[in-house]
């Protein structure tokens, strides 16, 4: 994607807002954060600041969850819709959110991007702790960054978030309107658990180890569930209710260890992989590489795929009486 | 507790503690017609009575293990026997899909074990928690997910209550 391409996906999705608007309450969408390499959540509720509405490679979050999640967004005139902006990973968790009925599918007007990959800021970082970010393009598979330094071209492969080089939904699966060219997977179904196979290979006391260390870090600051568009339980969260009390404020490794556990297995069968979780962990824990393996899991065990297909029930959710294999 | 534990024998015991979350209707009974019956057991085993397997959480299998209990034990009716007709055919979904995520986070899967049995079977209850307890004899005590070395006792204090 070059400048003019961008240039001209912002110009069309302006466009199809400007409009979408008199049928919408508001638009959830991306802006510019602080420096190029940074975007923020945006509301757009009138004509005028439509124009803050962005699409580039750095546009990370997963605006789904600000569908469900309190303060969620809701229109307060019912025959009203609300648009929101997704990429091919957030429109997964939007097919879940919508299977588990917390949001229908007619209330939204769903602005689809084909992706390319998103640019992990603090991967950039590990390779260039650049300061006066002046341009950053993304052109040729490679990250072109104009800083105080000089100039610098970084490979993609090291600059994307880990959830892109494993993603095999470029696309939005479901979307009312599509801006930009439909994208290829880089991988298929098959390639995309490559990462926690790795830890697979591993003894179970090099597991352990790697699980202690990395948790160890954890501060429990509950950045990996608020992100998460799927952990919906909110103020009822297990990890914070006195009762019933399954946490203490303690901060054994053992009780990093349960509150990971619960994260996990209460998005075991729901977990689209968007790795919100892992973009938003202070500590930097790849916190997704459990929702991964679970997921992988349940692949292999009940052939389930979340958040694609809309008419499908989660595998958790449901049963069958015939399963003999387990 | 069942009469399940009169009947007991001891084993060679290390401190193994095995908890066991039993069905009230089929396991927790079967348990009961073994003891009744006066069949030899371990005594590793504390039982829980839960309602239904439908009520079992993974998440106090996982707690077990992660705070240190050396085994876990599910039982519940025979699939199709539910007392509930459905409980069963959840739990067997949610315990598969945890028994096979255990050994991702570096947790032994053979310290977790779930079953089928009947309020009839106080035979075959013997034989599941005979084979369990001597499982969990040879795999050993647990030390939960917690670092050894000196750190362990200062954390073991602040965790007491």
């Amino acid at each position: 994607m070059t400048n003019t391409d961008i240039k001209q996906l912002c110009g069309l999705l302006h466009e199809q807002v400007q409009a979408a608007l008199p049928e919408l309450e508001t638009v959830i969408g991306w802006t510019q954060g602080y420096d190029l390499l940074h975007t923020t959540p945006v509301f757009v509720r009138d004509a005028n600041s439509i124009s803050k509405l962005i699409w580039n490679p750095f546009c990370s979050q997963n605006l789904t969850g600000y569908l469900v999640k309190t303060p969620a967004v809701q229109a307060t005139d019912k025959a009203k819709k609300i648009g929101v902006c997704v990429k091919g990973c957030d429109s997964r968790s939007l097919v879940a959110l919508i299977q588990e009925k917390f949001v229908s599918r007619d209330s939204l007007y769903i602005l689809g991007f084909p992706c390319h990959g998103v640019i992990d800021w603090h991967r950039v970082m590990l390779k260039v702790p650049a300061t006066g970010i002046q341009a950053a393009t993304v052109e040729d598979g490679q990250l072109i960054l104009e800083h105080n330094g000089g100039l610098q071209r970084l490979e993609l492969a090291d600059v994307l978030a880990r959830k892109c080089l494993r993603c095999v939904y470029p696309n939005p699966v479901i979307h009312d309107t599509l801006i930009g060219k439909v994208a290829t997977p880089l991988v298929t179904v098959e390639n995309a658990y490559r990462d926690v196979e790795g830890l697979e290979q591993q003894s179970l006391a090099e597991r352990l180890d790697f699980w202690r260390s990395e948790l160890d870090r954890c501060m429990r600051c509950y950045a990996c569930r608020n992100a998460c568009p799927l952990c919906v339980c909110q103020e009822r969260c297990i990890a914070e209710t006195r009762e019933p009390k399954w946490l203490t404020q303690y901060m054994s490794i053992s009780e990093k260890y349960l509150f990971h556990f619960i994260h996990a297995l209460h998005l075991a069968g729901r977990c689209t992989e968007c790795g919100e979780c892992e973009r938003v962990c202070p500590m930097e824990i790849p916190v997704t590489l459990m929702k991964e393996e679970l997921s992988k899991i349940i692949r292999e065990l009940l052939g389930y795929e979340a958040g694609v297909n809309l008419e499908a029930v989660p595998p958790l959710l449901t049963f069958s009486p015939d399963e003999t294999s387990i | 507790m069942t009469k399940a534990n009169s009947g007991s024998v001891s084993t060679a015991n290390q401190g193994i503690k095995i908890v066991g979350f039993l069905c009230n209707w089929c396991s927790y009974g079967g348990a009961d017609t073994a003891g009744v019956c006066r069949f030899k057991q371990p005594t590793d085993l504390r039982i829980i009575r839960i309602p239904c397997t439908g009520r079992m959480d993974p998440l106090f299998a996982a707690k077990a293990l992660i705070y240190g209990a050396d085994g876990v034990l599910v039982s519940g009716c025979h699939p199709r026997d539910c007392h509930y007709s459905v409980g069963n055919f959840y739990a067997r979904r949610r315990l598969e899909v945890l028994k096979h995520f255990l050994p991702f986070m570096g947790i032994e899967p053979r310290r977790f074990h779930y079953t089928w049995v009947s309020a009839s079977e106080g035979q075959r209850w013997q034989q599941v928690v005979t084979e369990f307890s001597e499982q969990i004899q040879q795999l050993g005590l647990n030390p939960g997910v917690r670092n050894p070395g000196p750190g362990i006792e200062l954390e073991g204090l602040l965790n007491r209550g």
